[in-house]
């Protein structure tokens, strides 16, 4: 096996790790053959066993497991579920490790304390701010409980009435054009009626001509008035309306 | 080597080794300079330094050398507080070792 093998069989072996892990473990070992040089080549594949083994450890690593199943040592990562599979020498360090296995325990006692001890320095250290955040998520779960009898009810008469100034000018200013429309078109009736009352009595039937004309007109400058009043204040009324029911939300963001 | 080296024990000498570089080392210089206290063998090194650099106590950087791109390891500030943690723990350990080993009687 050469070193171009070798890293071939590990980029294929490092398949189903995170890209990162991937990339990052071939650029180690490249840059240590590299370093290494040509001549060392075969020395250090010879060092390093096999890509499995290699892939095995980073594999294990990433698992977060090394502190149940195994550990790295001096001899590499010694692991009860591999030495069977990945190492045909690990049968010698198994039975090495049966005679002394009631020191090394005390010795992974000693060091698993004192590493732990270690992080639990660091985890009280972050933990400071979070205390306070739940703080205020307590508080703001007390002040849903305690208000939400007032605040539900109140916020539901706020919307209600909200709603209802806005259809309320809205209404306002569609009757206007209504009222407006209605006496053009009931000075166009009187008009037709004066028609009609003509032949019999030419007083009456002129009387009413001239009203219907009047009528006419005014309901009909009546009606543009009212659309171009409409034309400019409903959609202010609108866009009021909108800012009233977006100004909550936009408070809740900055608080 | 009788011993065995744990991996507390192998976090704090990868650290030492790394802190005596102030513009930080490589991977082979430092598997050679591990080498010069514990026999390591040549795989053993990727995991331990992996993790210390995912806990933050080793960062890398790449620098150009001979025309290639090569990975440097440097100590951080949480590093070195955290290899002043080893070197205190170790001293009180050594030194209870050594007192339990010279106190006995020497044949």
């Amino acid at each position: 096996m050469n070193r171009i093998e070798f890293m071939t069989e590990l980029a294929a072996l490092l398949q189903d790790v995170p890209a990162e892990e991937r990339r990052d473990a071939m650029k180690y070992y490249n840059d240590y053959f590299d370093d290494a040089g040509e001549e060392n080549e075969q020395r250090v594949i010879e060092e390093l066993e096999s890509p499995a083994k290699i892939a095995a450890t980073i594999k294990a690593d990433l698992g977060g497991s090394t502190k149940e199943y195994g550990e790295f040592t001096e001899k590499g990562y010694t692991d009860s579920r591999f030495d069977y599979k990945e190492m045909p020498a690990g049968r010698v360090n198994l039975r090495k490790d049966q005679q002394g296995s009631s020191h090394q325990n005390r010795g992974h006692e000693y060091q698993g304390n004192g590493y732990q001890g270690n992080n639990y320095q660091y985890q009280s250290t972050g933990e400071q701010p979070r205390t306070s955040n739940a703080l205020k998520i307590f508080l703001i779960i007390l002040l849903v409980v305690v208000g939400a009898p007032i605040i539900i009810p109140v916020a539901i008469a706020i919307i209600a009435v909200i709603f209802a100034m806005g259809i309320t000018l809205f209404a306002l200013f569609a009757g206007l054009v209504i009222a407006s429309v209605a006496v053009a078109f009931a000075g166009v009736c009187v008009f037709i009626a004066g028609i009609v009352n003509l032949i019999p009595e030419i007083a009456i039937g002129l009387a009413l001509i001239g009203t219907g004309l009047i009528l006419a007109v005014l309901g009909t400058i009546g009606t543009v008035v009212s659309v171009r009043i409409c034309w400019i204040v409903l959609p202010g009324i609108i866009r009021g309306f909108i800012w009233l029911c977006r100004r909550p939300f936009q408070r809740r963001a900055v608080v | 080597m009788v011993f065995n080296t744990g991996a507390a024990l192998l976090d704090a000498i990868v650290l030492a080794v790394v802190s005596q570089e102030k513009e930080g080392t490589y991977g082979y210089k430092i598997t050679h300079d591990v080498r010069r206290a514990i026999e390591v063998s040549e795989s053993t090194l990727y995991p331990v330094l992996r993790r210390l650099q995912k806990d933050e106590c080793l960062e890398v950087y790449d620098k150009q050398i001979d025309g290639r791109n090569r990975r440097y390891y440097k100590v951080t500030a949480r590093g070195v507080a955290q290899l002043d943690l080893y070197r205190t723990e170790w001293k009180s350990y050594s030194t209870k070792i050594n007192e339990l080993f010279e106190g006995g009687i020497s044949v």
